[in-house]
C-alpha cells in the first residue's frame, strides 16, 4: 500500500486494507452488469453478427487476449492494470476506472491526476447537456431520409452558444484517394473502419443547415451531470478505436444508442434485432426509453428563405427578387415607398436568396459586391420583431419504416388478391405528416397477386424507386428527378402478360401551389421482358402527372409515354387516392390504364396498407 | 491580454502586420468576406455512407481550416470567424442586429451575458466601420471589432 493512500483517513484505509486483502471480486458477476456489458460493446442480439461479443474490432481497445469474446477476462485484466496508483493504463480507460472505483470502493483522492492528455482533453469537454442531432431529409435528395445523426455536447444545461458546443459523430474513416463509387461499395459492404471524432458544432451547422440546406433536429437528452460524465470518459477510451462499419445495421445510429447507453445501461435501447437503422428509430428508440427532454428546430439557409420570404406579399416579393439581380433599386422610388421595416426585409430576403445561390463555388466579385450592399441596405432601415418560424411536424411522428398491404382488385375482367411488403419507406401518396413535401423513397417493395386462373403470381419487386419533386418557386429553380428500377409484369401479347426487369428514370421540373405539386419528367427505360421480341427494348418519352399532398388526404394522376426503338409504344394512365385511417394505417384505391399497340390493360384495386418498425 | 490571444484566435486577427500568415501557411485567417464554401465531400458520399475523409479529429488537433493553434485554444482549434462561410454569417448578424452567429462571437470573446446586447447594437451601428470593403478579410474584420470597442466606454475593457 502506498504511504499516499494510508494518509486519506483510517476510515479509508480500512476499505482498502479490506479490498486488498479480500479475494479477488467475482470478475464474472460483474462483468454481467449492464454497465461493463455496455463499456465493452457487447451485441445483446441486437444484430447477427458476433451475439455476445464485442463489437470492438480492434486489439488497442482490450487488455485481455482473449477480451473481445470473454467480457470477464477483459474485467480482470482491467483490474489488475487499472489498479496500481498512478499507472499508466489508467489514463487510457477512465470509465473502465471509474467502474472498478464504484464497484469495488477504490477510493483516491485524485486517480487520475497523472493523465495530462486526458486532463487537457476533459477541459475542452465541459459537461452541461447531451444533445441529439438528426439533419432532417433535404429538398431533392430523398436519400437523405436515410440520414445521419451525431451528439452535440454542451458545456451549460441551457448553451446560449451551440455554435461552440462539441459535436461527436461516428463515421466511416475512408481514404481520400477512393473514388465514390468504390467508396460507396465498400462503405455498404464494411470495408472501411468507423470511428468516433470530435468536433466543432459548428462546422456540422455548416455542412448540413448551410451547404446541404437540411433542417436540423435537435432532442436534448435527459441525463444528468454524472450519466454524462460516464459517456465522456468512455468517448476518451473510443479515441482511434476501429469498430467495422456497415450501413445496414452497425451504422452512425446504432452506435450512438450504444454510446448513450454507457450513460444509462439499463435504458431499453438496443432491444430486440435492430437491422437497418434508420435515424428517425433512433430518435423514437430515445423517446421510448423516456430520455428526450425537449426537442429543437433549427431551420437550414433554404427553410429560412422560405419563412422570410412568406412574411412578404406578392408585390414586395418581386421587388427583392429584383434587388437581388440589381442592388441599386434600394435607391429607387418603387423600394423608398415602402415602410422601413419592410424595406429591411425585402432587403434581408434578397440578400439570403443571392447567398443561397452563390454559397458554393469559387468566390465572385460581383456577386460579393452585390452582397455587401444588400447588408448595408439591411443595416440602413431597422428591423422589424422576429418571428420565430413555425417547425413543421418532427420527422419521428411520422409512420412506420416498413409496411405490409392486403388488396383486392380486378383487371380485365379477372379478379385477384394482392398482399405485399415494402421494407422502406414513403411513397409520394403515403400519410405524408412528418414527412418532406414532394419527397419519395422506396426500397425493396414486392407485390403478390393471386388470380383466378392464373394462381400466384409476383406482381412486381421495386429494388429501388426514389422520386423527388422539388418545386421551382421566386429563389429556387432545383432539377426534379426520378429513378425506378425493378421488375414487373409487363403486357407482351394478345393479355398476356410476362415479367420483366426495367431500370427507368429522368430530370423534369415541379411546382408547388399549397397542397398541390404539378410536374413533368423526361423519361428513359431499359427493359427486358422474357417472351417479348426483342426481348430487351429502349424508350424514351415523358411523364406528366400532378401529385396533392394534403395532412388528411393524398391523391395523383399521371400519364406516362414511351415510344421505344424496336418501333411500338405505350400510354399509360394512372389515378391514385390515399386515405390515412389512423397514424399507421392507410386505405388506398388504385386505377391504370395501359395501351400499347393495339391491346390495352384496365385494372383496379383497394388495399390497406399498414406501417410498422 | 488572454482574452484578447482567444478572441483574435477566434476570429482570426492578425495580432503582427508580418508576413507569414497567422497560424501556419493553409490557415483560413486570411479568409475573404463571401467566400465561396467548399472542401465538402461530395454529398453522396457524405449522405450514403456517412464517411468523413481522411483522419477523423478529436477535438485536439487543428480543425479543418488548418490553423496551428499550439493547443493552447478551444474550440477544437478552429477560429470561428477563419471558418469557411463563418464571416458572411456575422455580417449578416451585425446588419440585422442580432443572430446565433453574432452570440457565438460575445461567448467566444468572454463578453459578458450583461454586456451582450450592447455589444450587438454598438456592431449594428458601426457594421459601416467594420466590414469596410466586399473583400475585407477575417483578420481585418477582428481588428476593426476592436477598434470599435476601443471607442466604447462598456466594451474597450474587453480590449485592453
Amino acid at each position: 500500500m502506498p504511504a499516499a493512500r494510508a494518509a486519506i483517513g483510517l476510515c479509508a484505509l480500512v476499505v482498502s486494507m479490506v479490498a486488498s486483502a479480500a479475494p479477488p471480486p467475482d470478475f464474472k458477476a460483474l462483468a454481467a452488469t449492464p454497465r461493463w456489458q455496455a463499456l465493452m460493446h457487447v451485441n445483446p442480439g441486437a444484430t447477427l453478427r458476433g451475439v455476445g461479443t464485442s463489437y470492438v474490432d480492434d486489439d488497442d481497445f482490450f487488455l485481455a487476449a482473449d477480451g473481445k469474446a470473454d467480457p470477464a477476462a477483459e474485467l480482470r485484466a482491467t483490474w489488475q492494470a487499472l489498479e496500481p496508483e498512478e499507472g499508466q493504463v489508467r489514463c487510457r480507460f477512465p470509465a473502465r476506472y471509474r467502474f472498478l472505483a464504484e464497484q469495488l470502493g477504490w477510493d483516491e483522492a485524485a486517480p487520475l491526476a497523472h493523465c495530462d492528455d486526458y486532463l487537457a482533453w476533459r477541459e475542452q469537454m465541459p459537461i452541461g447537456q447531451l444533445v441529439l442531432v438528426f439533419p432532417a431529409a433535404y429538398l431533392n435528395s430523398p436519400s437523405s431520409m436515410f440520414g445521419h445523426t451525431l451528439l452535440r455536447l454542451d458545456a451549460t444545461p441551457e448553451p446560449d452558444a451551440v455554435w461552440l458546443s462539441r459535436a461527436i459523430n461516428f463515421g466511416a474513416q475512408a481514404g481520400g484517394a477512393d473514388n465514390s463509387l468504390f467508396y460507396i461499395w465498400r462503405g455498404l459492404a464494411g470495408g472501411y473502419p468507423g470511428q468516433f471524432s470530435v468536433t466543432s458544432y459548428v462546422e456540422k451547422i455548416r455542412d448540413y443547415a448551410f451547404v446541404e440546406n437540411r433542417d436540423m433536429w435537435e432532442y436534448a437528452l435527459d441525463l444528468d451531470a454524472g450519466e454524462i460524465d460516464w459517456v465522456v470518459r468512455h468517448l476518451w477510451e473510443l479515441r482511434g478505436i476501429n469498430f467495422d462499419y456497415y450501413f445496414f445495421d452497425e451504422n452512425c445510429s446504432f452506435r450512438l444508442l450504444e454510446l448513450i447507453k454507457v450513460g444509462r445501461p439499463h435504458a431499453p435501447l438496443m432491444t430486440g434485432l435492430r437491422f437497418a437503422e434508420l435515424p428517425v428509430n433512433t430518435v423514437r428508440a430515445l423517446y421510448a426509453a423516456d430520455l428526450v427532454a425537449e426537442r429543437r428546430y433549427r431551420p437550414s439557409k433554404a427553410g429560412e428563405l422560405e419563412a422570410l420570404s412568406a412574411r412578404l406579399d406578392r408585390d414586395e416579393r418581386a421587388l427583392a427578387e429584383a434587388l437581388r439581380d440589381d442592388p441599386d433599386l434600394a435607391d429607387s422610388r418603387r423600394f423608398a415607398a415602402h415602410a422601413p421595416t419592410r424595406r429591411h426585409l425585402m432587403a434581408q430576403l434578397a440578400y439570403q436568396a443571392l447567398r443561397l445561390r452563390n454559397r458554393e463555388g469559387a468566390r465572385d466579385p460581383d456577386v460579393a459586391r452585390k452582397s455587401l450592399a444588400l447588408l448595408r441596405v439591411v443595416q440602413r432601415n431597422p428591423a422589424p420583431a422576429p418571428e420565430p418560424i413555425e417547425p413543421p411536424a418532427a420527422p419521428e411522428v411520422g409512420h412506420g419504416t416498413q409496411m405490409a398491404t392486403l388488396g383486392a382488385g380486378r383487371q380485365d375482367g379477372r379478379d385477384f388478391l394482392s398482399f405485399g411488403y415494402r421494407l422502406t419507406y414513403h411513397d409520394l401518396f403515403d400519410p405524408m405528416t412528418g414527412f418532406l413535401p414532394g419527397a419519395a423513397i422506396e426500397g425493396l417493395d414486392i407485390q403478390l397477386r393471386v388470380d383466378e386462373d392464373e394462381g400466384l403470381d409476383l406482381e412486381s419487386l421495386d429494388l429501388v424507386n426514389i422520386r423527388s419533386l422539388a418545386p421551382r418557386g421566386n429563389f429556387i429553380k432545383p432539377t426534379s428527378w426520378f429513378v425506378h428500377a425493378g421488375l414487373e409484369q409487363a403486357p407482351v401479347a394478345d393479355e398476356e402478360r410476362a415479367l420483366g426487369g426495367f431500370v427507368q428514370g429522368g430530370p423534369g421540373a415541379s411546382w408547388r401551389f399549397g397542397d398541390l405539386f404539378p410536374y413533368v419528367f423526361a423519361v428513359a427505360r431499359l427493359e427486358s421482358v422474357s417472351g417479348a421480341n426483342p426481348d430487351a427494348a429502349l424508350g424514351g418519352g415523358a411523364e406528366i402527372g400532378v401529385a396533392f399532398q394534403a395532412e388528411s388526404v393524398q391523391w395523383g394522376v399521371h400519364a406516362r409515354w414511351l415510344e421505344f426503338t424496336s418501333h411500338f409504344s405505350r400510354l399509360r394512365t394512372g389515378l391514385t387516392v390515399n386515405l390515412p385511417v389512423s397514424h399507421e394505417n392507410a386505405l388506398r384505391g388504385e386505377c391504370s390504364h395501359e395501351t400499347w399497340q393495339s391491346d390495352a390493360v384496365t385494372g383496379c384495386s383497394v388495399s390497406f396498407r399498414h406501417f410498422f418498425d | 491580454m488572454k482574452k484578447i490571444i482567444v478572441a483574435a484566435a477566434l476570429l482570426g486577427s492578425s495580432m503582427s502586420a508580418s508576413a507569414v500568415a497567422p497560424g501556419g501557411p493553409g490557415c483560413g485567417w486570411g479568409n475573404l468576406l463571401f467566400e465561396g464554401s467548399s472542401g465538402l465531400p461530395a454529398h453522396l458520399l457524405a449522405t450514403i455512407v456517412n464517411g468523413t475523409s481522411g483522419n477523423a479529429t478529436f477535438g485536439m488537433t487543428s480543425g479543418t481550416n488548418g490553423c496551428d493553434t499550439g493547443g493552447t485554444l478551444t474550440y477544437s482549434g478552429n477560429s470561428l470567424l477563419a471558418m469557411n462561410g463563418v464571416l458572411e454569417e456575422v455580417a449578416q448578424d451585425m446588419a440585422v442586429g442580432h443572430g446565433e452567429a453574432l452570440t457565438a462571437l460575445t461567448v467566444a470573446m468572454q463578453i459578458d451575458a450583461s454586456d451582450r446586447d450592447h455589444f450587438n447594437s454598438v456592431m449594428h451601428e458601426n457594421f459601416a466601420q467594420i466590414f469596410t470593403r466586399d473583400d475585407v478579410s477575417s483578420g481585418e474584420v477582428m481588428e476593426n471589432i476592436n477598434a470599435v470597442m476601443k471607442h466604447d466606454d462598456r466594451l474597450s475593457r474587453y480590449v485592453s
